[in-house]
């Protein structure tokens, strides 16, 4: 694996299979709970991060937690010269670019994930991943990304973004769920309506925010 | 070498091999091609794992990785882990083995053996980068691996135990715990001692007092199958390549429902390398019942092998023979069809209306009972006194309760070869569990008689019912005499959910009066059971839903009414619970909703109306298998200690109702529930089964059986039985199953038969060889009798202490005195059906803002009769928990409007993989039922009858509601617990 460790950054190479991106010591918890589970040991094997970036129902979970980090992504630029995107970027496919390397921050981050399965190791039929940036009790920046809700992984800048300023608490976390909940597009299918899907963005949005409220740092 | 073929160099087992391949072949086909068998192919689709090979000694899923992606680097495949001159010279044993070979066998860890080559490389990997894993790792690191037999508990042991071996310790021997449970045994001490053996412990049997000790029966021997199974030797029915062998595919249909109007296959049969497309213009229309049963098979004869009319999506259409799978698929699309597509109907209810589409309008099949309703089977059957016992009832509660389609989900698909053999027979090697009657039904459609075809049964990869069925077989064989060559016909994933068999979705109305004093005096059921889009098994599984439905309380008056429906879906059949898991569940629901709903204690209240030794079945006379029973009596009946032990093993009064003990964070609440069951063990008056045993120079036996072991271990308790009786370890016996050319008929492996019919025929078989033996020796002596002789140690005892070996005695016979050959064949028929029966205890959590459901542990307390190998039965009752979970929880085959499934894969269907399983737990209580070989009775199928309606209640002991139809998803607990589901199906005479 190629990687680099920064104070607050981990570069990986896209060439990287999941499971070393598991292995290695410098994984942040909330990636390596989005490796286990749905995807198996043979399929973090097979499976490089490009193939993740370029296919983000390959594992969603794992897509979902750098969303909510605020990964970026080397591309390769027009004039072939490395430039550095924003993971959102590539995943709504905005660039067509091949992926070069990730770019994971690492600094003191919040984070929870709250997800609704029919059994315990399945493919979430909703899952919410929040980070949360806290500075003397008050929110810096918070980050949701939802899975389950909309066709493919993605995160929810605005619900998110009426946390930052001000403390992290029932109240306010309950007002970002609702926004999310009332965000949300999803499309039915037989593991869940999109009646069901909607009321899950909220609930598990909330849980996930509540991991991070009494998280320690 | 064409131009998409090009070599690969890359390092196999230690050994640089250099393949032809093709650039679309995967891995998994350029490994079987080099003839490296024990790599399987389950699903194509990365769901299953059982492709998995080690690649630079990472685990990677074969069917996902292009064989040229392979170049230069090192595979290791499950042949590389023995050494196999270790392992067969001189003598088949251990030796040699990798230590999870020995601990995956020693363990009971293999059943059917398909995924464990893929369970053995994926362990080994572990093992190489983790010496000492905690339990969490394993699981998780064998999660990519499904398994559907032995709900992993024992692959579990079976790593940590090669995990001690390899780090050079000495385990134990695995073995099961046995201890003596008598009336005033006390069981806190005594389950005590089995919690403190630990998480997923060895089965615990517990067995009366007065059960004698036998040395063959009841221990825990090794599978007879096991090393070949480990080794990955190709056992399997794929893993052989014939001479010219084409490749067979089967076009179906995308309409739920349509007429045929053209059918155009020239260009197809014009693809150079195509030999044979056939639709239903070549194929005499024979009329049939596809599912494997005795004769005469019961009604109706719906289905022809190529019909021009589809009745479900995934229906027949076509078939070709081709040389290669890929032309094969080809040609596949080549063919044109014209449809007139049909309305159609899903809904069994809506079948039966007037003016519904009609499935079945075909003059030609008879039999079915109003054909304008779709309505095939009308069942009545009543036992009792009507009037009088309702007129007893202080209550009368009714409800009505749905189950959904599972499907078997065996990992190995369906898999047939066919081809002539020297003498111009037709051979069938098949993946089937009735190889007999397989013989018998393809015969007709075929146009060949019967003496003119072998049908063979390798090992089986799993079948659960499924393989109870005529699938591929028909087709294969016309293909074959189409081409006069080898076809070999697999089923792709996809087909094995829209083409093959699955569980019939039911529709249940259970009625009960009871009276102040408990008591249940009457219980009346009404079932629609949707036999989707043909009849096979339609009749049978929904009267032994019936009857097992209403005798487990056998009330003084039962009454079972019942329509089987046709709908435009695809057909179940066959499957491990077989109508009586479905009815357990309506009527376990309604006795625990009943007893909540009058503040009853829910065991009281069952265990004052469960069925009791000596009472009679009331309606077994008039609820056969698809035509009149046999009066039953109930000769053992250890359902009371079952419950007894269930009750302390799970501390049940503690937990129950206790608010402390359910409440959760953040809207979790714990629950715990119960069910009791019973089941069958064959089928009365109508199961057959044969069984040959032949003595060799050297003391050993041969075993012949038609009894066909598809991973339940059924060759080795028959083993077990015969070296029982003839004083021998149950490696001196050789044990071929089956081939209907050298093996006595037997009906197959199906009713929960195998032990009860198969067993008492082997053991009768033994009996007369035995007796054999004893003449020869007294031959042998100049003793004018053999009486009083016994078998025991290799050899035969005289009553004064004299003795010859059983090799003097073969050598004798064979050879020197009197020769002859000690063989003896024995038949066995049973009138009588005795339950095995059983309590399941579950306790799980519930989200109560999701509806999520997490099943936490799993007991059973089984009443099996004698326990032949603790070891494979208790991993019948694992594995069979396994499905029941699945069926309760989360399987669920879903249709969209069209008819079309929506989740035909094994990911999106969902079965429970190795890290996410409860815990489970099994315990025998043995019983001595006078009916069978040695005091056994069943247990394959009765784990599948009780988790439902124990999840139910566990449940609505977390919630206070009901569920009442299954799977138990997030969203429809959800739905439930948003409804305030209130009970409105009770009022009071």
């Amino acid at each position: 694996m190629n990687d680099k460790q920064t104070a607050e950054t981990w570069s990986i190479d896209t060439d990287t299979p999941l499971q070393a991106v598991l292995d290695s010591p410098d994984c942040p918890p909330l990636l390596h709970h989005s490796l286990i589970g749905p995807l198996s040991w043979q399929a973090r094997n097979e499976t490089s991060l490009r193939t993740t970036l370029k296919s983000p129902r390959v594992a969603p979970q794992w897509i979902a937690a750098l969303l909510a980090l605020g990964a970026a992504v080397t591309i390769e630029g027009e004039d072939g010269q490395p430039v550095q995107v924003t993971l959102e970027e590539v995943v709504q496919r905005r660039t067509r670019s091949q992926a070069m390397a990730l770019h994971i921050p690492t600094k003191g981050l919040r984070w929870g994930e709250a997800r609704v399965v029919r059994t315990p190791a399945d493919e979430p039929i909703v899952a919410a991943t929040a980070v949360v940036e806290m500075k003397n009790d008050i929110v810096q920046q918070a980050r949701v990304a939802l899975t389950g809700a909309g066709s493919e992984p993605a995160r929810l800048a605005e619900p998110a973004a009426l946390l930052a300023g001000g403390p992290l608490n029932a109240d306010r976390i309950q007002a970002v769920a609702a926004a999310v909940e009332a965000a949300v597009e999803p499309t039915g299918d037989f593991m869940g309506s999109a009646e069901y899907r909607r009321a899950m963005a909220g609930v598990l949005t909330r849980r996930a925010l509540e991991q991070c409220q009494s998280q320690e740092i | 070498m064409n131009q998409n073929s090009l070599s690969i160099t890359l390092t196999i087992n230690g050994t640089e091999k250099t393949l032809t391949v093709q650039r679309s072949d995967t891995l998994l086909d350029a490994l079987r091609r080099a003839s490296y068998f024990s790599v399987k192919f389950g699903c194509g689709t990365g769901d299953c794992g059982a492709c998995t090979v080690l690649l630079d000694g990472e685990p990677v899923r074969s069917c996902q990785i292009r064989a040229t992606e392979a170049a230069g680097r090192a595979v290791t495949t499950v042949e590389a882990l023995a050494d196999k001159e270790q392992v067969f010279l001189p003598s088949p044993g251990l030796a040699g083995l990798h230590p999870l070979q020995r601990a995956f066998i020693e363990t009971g860890a293999i059943q059917c053996g398909y995924c464990t080559p893929a369970q053995l490389l994926t362990a080994k990997a572990l093992l190489d980068r983790q010496p000492n894993p905690s339990e969490a790792e394993i699981r998780e690191a064998l999660g990519g691996v499904l398994c559907r037999c032995t709900g992993y508990v024992k692959i579990v042991q079976a790593v940590q135990r090669a995990a001690a071996l390899l780090r050079g310790e000495d385990p134990a021997p695995f073995a099961p715990i046995e201890a003596t449970l008598a009336p005033d045994t006390p069981l806190a001490e005594l389950l005590g001692e089995y919690s403190r053996v630990g998480a997923d412990g060895a089965p615990l049997i517990l067995s009366p007092p007065e059960m004698e000790h036998l040395n063959v029966v009841g221990q825990g021997e090794p599978k007879v199958d096991g090393v070949k199974l480990a080794l990955g030797q190709p056992a399997f029915t794929d893993d052989i390549q014939m001479e010219g062998m084409l490749y067979g595919a089967l076009l179906t249909s995308p309409h739920a429902h349509a007429r045929i109007k053209q059918i155009d296959a020239s260009q197809a049969r014009a693809l150079p390398g195509v030999h044979a497309v056939l639709t239903h213009r070549d194929i005499p229309r024979v009329k049939y019942a596809s599912g494997g049963q005795s004769y005469p098979q019961p009604p109706p004869f719906d289905q022809v092998c190529l019909d021009d009319t589809v009745r479900h999506v995934g229906d027949r259409v076509a078939v070709v023979a081709a040389e290669t799978p890929a032309l094969a698929q080809q040609a596949l699309r080549l063919i044109e069809v014209e449809y007139e597509v049909l309305p159609h109907v899903l809904d069994p209810q809506a079948a039966m209306q007037d003016g519904a589409p009609i499935v079945h309008d075909e003059p030609d099949t008879e039999g079915i009972y109003d054909r304008q309703r779709n309505i095939v089977h009308h069942i009545e059957a009543e036992g009792g006194d009507r009037e009088a016992q309702w007129a007893k009832a202080d209550y009368t509660f009714e409800q009505e309760y749905r189950t959904s389609q599972q499907q078997q989900a065996h990992i190995e698909p369906h898999v047939c070869i066919t081809y002539w053999d020297e003498d111009g027979r037709l051979v069938v090697r098949t993946s089937t569990q009735v190889p007999f009657h397989i013989r018998r039904m393809l015969a007709p459609l075929i146009g060949l008689p019967v003496k003119q075809i072998r049908v063979v049964k390798p090992r089986i990869g799993g079948g659960f019912g499924n393989k109870q069925e005529m699938i591929l077989e028909d087709l294969c064989a016309h293909l074959t005499i189409a081409t006069g060559r080898p076809v070999r016909m697999e089923y792709t994933r996809a087909q094995e959910f829209t083409s093959s068999r699955s569980r019939h979705p039911q529709i249940m109305r259970y009625k009960i009066g009871v009276t102040a004093e408990m008591e249940v005096v009457a219980t009346e059921l009404y079932l629609i059971g949707d036999t989707c889009a043909y009849g096979t098994h339609g009749l049978t599984v929904q009267m032994v839903g019936g009857q097992k439905g209403l005798t487990l309380y056998n009330a003084p008056y039962s009454k079972f009414v019942c329509d089987v429906v046709y709908t435009n879906k695809p057909t179940p059949g066959a499957f491990r619970g077989y109508g009586s898991m479905q009815c357990h569940f309506g009527i376990e629901m309604l006795m625990s909703e009943i007893a909540d709903r009058m503040g009853w204690d829910v065991i009281e209240f069952k265990r004052r109306n469960w069925i009791k030794q000596g009472e009679e079945l009331l309606l077994a006379k008039a609820l056969g298998e698809g035509r009149e029973g046999f009066q039953q009596i109930i000769r053992s009946n250890g359902l009371e200690d079952c419950v007894r032990v269930g009750l302390e093993a799970t501390d049940w009064y503690h937990k129950r109702g206790n608010e402390t003990w359910r409440q959760g964070e953040n809207g979790m609440r714990r629950g715990i529930g119960m069910s009791v069951m019973l089941h069958g063990s064959g089928i009365a008056g109508l199961d057959m089964a044969a069984a040959t045993i032949k003595m060799n120079d050297d003391g050993s036996f041969n075993l012949l059986v038609g009894a066909t072991d598809l991973g339940t271990g059924s060759d080795t308790i028959l083993a077990q039985i015969a070296a029982e009786v003839l004083g021998i370890p149950a490696t001196d016996l050789v044990v071929y199953s089956s081939d209907t050319d050298f093996t006595p008929f037997d009906k197959g492996a199906y009713a929960s038969s195998t032990t009860y019919i198969s067993g008492e025929a082997v053991r009768k078989a033994a009996l007369k060889v035995a007796a054999q033996i004893k003449d020869h020796a007294a031959t042998m002596l100049g003793s004018d009798t053999s009486e009083d002789m016994t078998l025991r140690d290799r050899q035969v005892f005289t009553p004064d202490g004299s003795s010859l070996t059983l090799e003097q005695v073969a050598l004798s016979s064979l050879h020197q005195q009197d020769q002859h050959q000690i063989i003896a064949s024995a038949s066995h028929i049973s009138y009588e059906c005795p339950p095995p029966f059983g309590a399941q205890f579950v306790e799980l959590a519930v989200d109560t803002e999701t509806g999520q459901v997490t099943v936490e542990r799993v007991l059973m307390v089984a009443d099996a009769g004698r326990v032949i190998n603790p070891i494979t039965a208790s991993g019948q009752v694992e594995g069979g928990l396994q499905q029941a979970i699945g069926f309760a929880h989360c399987e669920e085959m879903v249709y969209d409007e069209s008819g079309r499934l929506v989740n035909p894969r094994l990911g999106p269907y969902r079965v429970y993989r190795c890290h996410e399983m409860p815990h489970l737990e099994a315990i025998f209580v043995q019983t001595e039922e006078p009916t069978g070989p040695f005091g056994a009775k069943s247990i394959s199928e009765l784990p599948l009858d009780g988790i439902a309606p124990a999840m139910a209640d566990a449940i609505h002991d977390a919630t206070g509601v009901w569920i009442r139809e299954v799977p138990f998803t997030p969203e429809r607990v959800w739905r439930a617990l948003r409804s305030a589901d209130t009970y409105s199906g009770v009022w009071q005479i």
